[in-house]
């Protein structure tokens, strides 16, 4: 990332005894969670248990039954603070690749001149795509544009819900060492969602484990891998990793069964 | 009568195809959309953009050759029919509906086409009315639908009305119009426009409320206001559906012309059929009905070919 995006030393999300509840049934909470600046947080657990909730909480898409959402000091509006990436790639298919990242650029209130949408695509490894169909590339290509999409915009914050989870394997991998790239570089707090122990161990700076229905807090963990400066081989190769990776797993067992 | 005594060699044969597209050169909106519009949109190899609707190449020629030969077929069976009754006044023969062709297409003893006004004169004011009324038709329903289908109160209240306007026939509201408007041009573009308008309102309220809440909430997380949501993702969602309201709309700005010109509707093709049948000139009648249907087909033709090259991602979820 050539442009800094501000970085303050407040904590960028703060749930406070969070509850979100659909008519009877609660789906998430009560959370109380803290993510400091900066950090790299992903959201684990089987299907069902709230995380996409925790994240759309976070997103201020929906507003929790009891408790408090802060992000960056406030109660979180969509569109303010925060860039999004969904599962589904979600971009305009009336609009070129390009149109895509140049409409976020001018909501933003950005100039949307074509070597700056360039720039944007290149930073997720996407050259000379700017005119093409959405659905003429894809679907990796397609997830990456969403990415560049949501970097547009100097948010401090980046919520990304299960991203790489309908890619095929080898792609997936290449988009989380790219993720893992990039978020390094721009100094963002990112809040991942996923299902997979591995995705979560590679990509966070710390994870968290949700259980089943309601999703509640099973385990906080950080995770000391370096983030820079080794190659993707040998930190997948490493006993650490391995360790984490089975511990992550065995809490998600746990709560599954039990 | 009159036209019979026309020498024939006099006339310049002239298709009634040529007739609906020199009349549609004079509309310049109409050919907006065809040149304008005609830039290629490029599939490059091993992409998913679907395979379009025709097969090139023999499924095409077959699809052409079935066509033709069911309209010789079609032909064949009209000349027989009249041939068999014997009786011009109920079935005139395929024949006689030429010579009236050329006969209302050009100047003879002194008389001008029919009533006065050449075929294609009637046929071009008919055009005129249709598109204006399906114009302003058309503006009116997408403003409507779009109110419809972004504000929820609105709907509850409006959407009955739409539906009781769309159920009425053109002709019975005519009555209003004759009253309130008198018997020119002004009745008649109010009812094209009032029957071209539900067509659209409906189509765009439905699909403006359905649009794809995911791409609605993309926007939203990438900042976009009310407004802004509303124009670059809900109406472009929406376009699809939007063009089949307006082909309907224009289809039934097309059915209601010639009811529109029942009173004091010369020119215009409408004027035209009724004049023929006060005289009892079958062969006039069925001209009419043939210079307004092809016409019709022309124009839904060209409303198809602007709807392909302005939404190449139609199908495409």
């Amino acid at each position: 990332m050539s442009r800094d995006c501000p970085v303050s030393s407040a904590d960028a999300v703060v749930l406070d005894a969070v509850t979100r509840s659909y008519g009877d049934v609660t789906a998430v909470g009560p959370v109380d969670l803290t993510v400091p600046s900066g950090e790299f947080l992903v959201l684990v657990g089987a299907s069902g248990c709230g995380k996409s909730t925790l994240l759309r909480l976070i997103a201020g898409f929906e507003q929790p039954t009891r408790g408090t959402v802060r992000a960056a000091g406030v109660a979180p509006v969509p569109g303010r603070g925060a860039g999004l990436v969904f599962q589904q790639p979600r971009l305009f298919p009336w609009k070129t690749v390009g149109g895509n990242i140049a409409l976020a650029l001018r909501y933003a209130g950005q100039p949307a001149t074509p070597a700056r949408v360039d720039e944007l695509l290149a930073q997720v490894g996407l050259d000379d795509v700017a005119h093409r169909r959405t659905w003429q590339i894809s679907g990796g290509q397609q997830q990456r544009v969403a990415i560049a999409r949501a970097l547009a915009v100097d948010n401090p914050l980046l919520l990304l819900d299960e991203p790489f989870a309908a890619l095929d394997a080898l792609t997936r991998e290449r988009l989380q060492a790219d993720l893992r790239r990039v978020s390094a570089a721009s100094g963002r707090t990112c809040v991942f969602v996923t299902h997979s122990v591995d995705e979560a161990v590679y990509l966070g700076s710390r994870v968290v484990v949700l259980t089943p229905r309601p999703g509640r807090i099973a385990l906080d963990l950080p995770i000391g891998l370096p983030r820079t400066g080794v190659s993707d081989d040998e930190l997948r190769g490493s006993p650490e990793f391995a360790a984490l990776r089975a511990e992550v797993g065995q809490a998600i067992r746990e709560r599954v069964t039990s | 009568m009159f036209y019979e005594k026309v020498a024939a060699d006099s006339i310049a044969p002239m298709s009634i195809g040529a007739i609906g597209i020199a009349s549609i050169a004079t509309y310049p909106c109409l050919e907006f959309s065809v040149t304008t519009l005609l830039a290629p949109v490029s599939a490059p190899e091993g992409t998913a953009k679907p395979a379009p609707a025709l097969a090139p190449g023999g499924g095409l020629r077959r699809r052409i050759a079935l066509r033709l030969l069911a309209l010789i077929a079609l032909g064949l069976l009209w000349e027989v029919a009249a041939r068999v009754l014997n009786n011009p006044a109920f079935i005139p023969s395929p024949g006689a509906v030429w010579r009236q062709l050329i006969l209302t297409s050009t100047t003879h003893d002194g008389v001008r086409g029919y009533s006065g006004h050449l075929l294609i004169e009637h046929l071009g004011v008919s055009l005129r009315r249709i598109v204006i009324g399906s114009a302003i038709g058309v503006a009116g329903g997408l403003l409507i639908g779009v109110l419809l289908g972004t504000i929820g109160w609105l709907r509850v209240i409006a959407e009955p009305v739409v539906t009781f306007v769309r159920a009425l026939p053109p002709l019975a509201y005519f009555s209003l119009f004759i009253i309130w408007f008198g018997i020119d041009e002004t009745p008649k573009l109010w009812l094209l426009s009032i029957a071209a308008l539900p067509p659209v309102a409906v189509a765009t309220a439905a699909a403006v409320h359905g649009a794809p809440s995911g791409l609605v909430e993309a926007a939203r997380a990438l900042g976009a206001g009310r407004w802004q949501t509303v124009r670059d993702v809900v109406l472009p969602s929406a376009l699809p559906e939007i063009f089949t309201g307006v082909r309907l709309a224009v289809g039934v700005a097309y059915s209601s012309v010639v009811a529109a010109e029942t009173i004091n509707g010369v020119p215009g093709i409408g004027g035209m059929i009724r004049d023929a049948q006060r005289y009892s000139q079958t062969d006039v009648v069925v001209l009419g009905l043939f210079a307004i249907g092809l016409s019709g087909l022309l124009i839904d033709a060209l409303l198809r070919i602007a709807e392909e090259r302005l939404i190449p991602w139609r199908g495409i979820s």
